[in-house]
């Protein structure tokens, strides 16, 4: 057999202007020693003698009814059979997309057939975005969205047009947008090739390499502080204050973006729970606690009826955001206050003053609004059920394949002694056994990136699958 | 029944096309790269290489009658050679895209010379050129790039595949004369001998078959991996087709595949090329691992010789007195085989 090592492919996505380009050149004049070719679909300024530049149109094939997820691209289609047909073969190919182009029928090519995936390994989508101007159609180009949650490597280019505060602004939206892609800041699209070129984006075997942060775990709460509190009969105060003191007011970093309220807005969800010390471990293990009452039933608590300490989760009905309730308090000590998502200041009062927290802490809110691109990135230790993955995993892709823009995980599956690698485009997926997990624990570390992508109902669906 | 190497030549680069001439004298072979070599029957010496197209060659195809050869290119142009002087007669253009199919329309029963049409394909664009190199007609771009074209036997109606469907277009007067919607990709169209079938190779993976005189069509799916090889016998008995590890065999006869179950004739490897004869009744197939078996489809054990090659086959074709079989490989060796006995 001539052709048993598939060539690895690299495609260039981003908008018109923002360094494919360039980037292209640089690859094709660092790479000289190799042999490469270049689908190119704008005409392009790629000017490196002896490599192989091929024009594209791109021409879409859906192959089942315009369904998005069996689309691809008859013309790579085309063009990849011809560029096989070489007694040498070549040692990577690039594809540069349109300013406009989906990725998702880009990637869904090399999953068309056994060919395709045989032949051909595609290595990974980089993403070029012109981090001056992206901010001006990142909200209204569903393009750019697409482009940057198809992403495997992001490059922010151009870094010098911008400020430090507004590169990281742009650098922490992209990625909550894409927590898996690996991102690099540049000029002039100078990067090490490496970064871009071999990186394994689609390799099975690096599927885990995700970002930790974004693989913090997933709180039903958004905040919780902490109180010393005396014994006696106390107020929980929901709503600014009438008098004018400086309370806490935990607002949660909500300026510049408006804040959807997900469900009523005069309802807010409280946990009380007592802590014996602001140890990181004893506040850990209250959060954990926490974490399952805020999944136990509410218990609805009208404003002046009193809420108590302990594994309940209090629905505070509120009237126009303000509720006064009576807190009793046993015993002094600590208490932790976890809040559901809430919009109005929180403050307890010890004989009319505020207390303010001794400690508190934010928890990343995840309600994505509608069509924003996110990630779900899902950490969960324990033997998954083989059947039940299965059914979950392909009832969500015949029903979310659409948004789906990418998934990668490596999971551990009950009865196996090896890791169950998988990823996927859109409703195309490809799974394997990978090496033993050994001495490693056996843990599930999966990854989503889409649109309108439901973080609660992924989480649940996915823990119904721990056998 | 014994296949002999009759001799070997060895292109520059993967053999993506060659063909026999009419008269079964010559065979022209195109490199990957570009090259185009011509090659005596008779004992393989060289006896032209002509340039062939500036990156990269694609197709190549004889006047049915002439030995007038025709090649299709990346640099966008068909290209017209007069074999014994080794000279480039003609070039004509098709928009830029890739020349991908090239077909001569066969003389047919209008044997005249002036009939001969060469309809090439370059895109969504299509066109019809005489032996000149004149465009005789440039029809309307099709719906997408076109994958595949085959002129009905008779001469009557030249058939173009592009993904969505195949047109029947009039070799008189250039009209539609009929469309066949078919929802996937095609990547092989043939007719049979008798004008009754023809038929695609598809990419979902099937084979589709319409009657265009009956407004009929079947569709044989199970097929393991796409189909891009197809080959009907002489009787338009039996169509050979790959798509998978084993060939396949559709009896033809009478109401067609439908309903009946195809033979099977197995390969170790995806079957990369068939071909039947033009006037016998051998069939030669190819495999990924390099295995080249002959068939006598009507046999009941139908394997009739073997023979195992370093590379894979890419092409396949006999002479046009079925005694010469053809092989390009992927590492560009030429093989011109001898069926013996």
């Amino acid at each position: 057999m001539s052709n048993d090592t598939p060539i690895p492919v690299t495609v260039l996505t981003g908008f018109l202007g923002a360094g494919k380009t360039t980037l292209l050149n640089r690859i094709l004049s660092e790479q000289h020693g190799k042999k490469l070719a270049v689908i190119e679909n704008e005409f392009g300024e790629v000017g490196v003698d002896n490599q192989l530049v091929i024009q594209s149109d791109e021409e879409i094939f859906e192959m089942n009814n315009g369904c998005i997820c069996c689309s691809v691209r008859g013309d790579l289609i085309r063009i990849l059979g011809r560029l096989m047909k070489r007694k040498d073969k070549l040692d990577g190919i690039l594809i540069e997309t349109t300013g406009l182009a989906d990725p998702g029928p880009v990637a869904q090519t090399f999953f068309t057939d056994d060919e395709m995936r045989t032949r051909f390994r595609l290595d990974s989508i980089v993403t070029l975005v012109d981090a001056k101007h992206v901010v001006q159609h990142i909200d209204s180009s569903p393009e750019v969205k697409k482009q940057i949650g198809f992403a495997d490597v992001i490059i922010l280019n151009k870094t010098d047009l911008v400020t430090p505060a507004e590169l990281s602004a742009l650098e922490s939206r992209v990625h909550k947008m894409n927590g898996a892609a690996k991102l690099h800041r540049t000029q002039n699209a100078a990067i090490d090739l490496q970064h871009v070129l071999n990186v394994g984006g689609f390799n099975l075997s690096r599927a885990t390499e995700l970002d930790p942060e974004f693989l913090a775990p997933d709180y039903p709460f958004e905040w919780a502080g902490a109180y010393l509190l005396p014994a006696g009969a106390h107020d929980l105060v929901i709503g600014h204050c009438d008098h004018g003191h400086e309370g806490h007011d935990h607002a949660h970093d909500h300026e510049g973006h408006t804040h959807h309220h997900h469900g009523n807005e005069n309802e807010l969800d409280i946990v009380i729970m007592p802590v014996k010390s602001l140890d990181e471990k004893d506040l850990a293990a209250a959060r954990e606690a926490a974490v399952l009452v805020f999944a136990d039933w509410e218990n609805r608590v009208k404003p002046g009826e009193s809420v108590t300490p302990g594994g309940t989760l209090h629905r505070l009905l509120l009237d126009h955001g303000h509720g006064h309730y009576p807190l009793t308090i046993a015993q002094p000590g600590h208490y932790l206050v976890f809040e559901g998502c809430g919009e109005e200041p929180l403050h307890i009062q010890v004989a009319g003053e505020n207390v303010r927290p001794s400690w508190q802490e934010d928890y990343e809110h995840h309600h994505s609004h509608d069509d924003e691109v996110s990630s779900v990135g899902i950490s969960t230790p324990g033997d998954l059920d083989g059947k039940r993955l299965n059914d979950w995993i392909g009832n969500l892709l015949k029903t979310k394949g659409g948004d789906i823009y990418r998934m990668k995980g490596v999971l551990a599956v009950k009865g196996s002694p090896n890791r169950l690698v998988f990823q996927g485009v859109h409703m195309l997926f490809d799974a394997k056994f990978d090496k033993p997990w050994g001495a490693s624990p056996r843990t599930n570390t999966l990854v989503f990136i889409g649109k309108n992508l439901d973080r609660t109902a992924l989480n649940e669906g996915f823990k119904a699958c721990l056998a | 029944m014994n296949l002999a190497k009759h001799w070997a030549a060895t292109l520059d680069d993967y053999v993506i096309d060659l063909g026999w001439s009419s008269d079964g004298s010559l065979l022209a072979t195109a490199s990957a790269a570009g090259p185009v070599s011509l090659f005596a029957a008779d004992d393989g010496a060289k006896t032209a290489t002509l340039p062939g197209h500036d990156d990269g060659t694609n197709c190549l195809t004889w006047h049915p009658s002439q030995p007038l050869l025709a090649t299709g290119g990346q640099d966008g142009k068909v290209k017209f050679w007069d074999a014994p002087s080794a000279q480039h007669t003609a070039s004509a253009e098709l928009g830029g895209a890739w020349v991908e199919h090239l077909a001569w329309r066969s003389a047919g029963s209008t044997a005249q010379p002036s009939q001969s049409l060469l309809a090439a394909a370059a895109g969504r664009n299509l066109a019809v050129f005489n032996p000149d190199g004149s465009t005789r007609h440039a029809f309307p771009p099709a719906p997408k790039t076109i994958s595949a074209l085959a002129w009905q036997p008779a001469g009557g109606a030249l058939a173009a595949a592009y993904f969505g469907g195949v047109c029947l277009w009039d070799a008189d007067d250039f009209v539609v004369q009929k469309e066949f919607a078919y929802a996937n990709g095609i990547h092989a169209l043939v007719w049979s001998p008798d004008n009754r079938w023809l038929v695609s190779g598809n990419q979902d993976p099937s084979v589709h078959l319409w009657l265009p005189e009956q407004n009929d069509e079947f569709h044989m799916s199970g097929y393991e991996s796409k189909v891009k090889e197809l080959s009907f016998d002489r009787d338009s008995h039996w169509l050979a087709t790959g798509g998978g590890r084993d060939a396949c065999l559709w009896d033809c006869t009478g109401k067609g595949p439908e309903g009946r179950e195809p033979t099977m004739l197995p390969h170790e490897a995806k079957v990369c090329a068939v071909a039947f004869q033009h006037t016998h009744g051998l069939l030669a197939t190819a495999s990924q691992d390099g295995t080249l078996h002959l068939w006598s489809p009507e046999r009941k054990q139908p394997l009739r010789a073997t023979v195992k090659m370093p590379a894979p086959a890419t092409k396949l074709a006999w002479s046009p007195d079925d005694r010469l079989l053809a092989v390009g490989s992927e590492k560009g060796i030429v093989y011109v085989l001898k069926c013996e006995g």
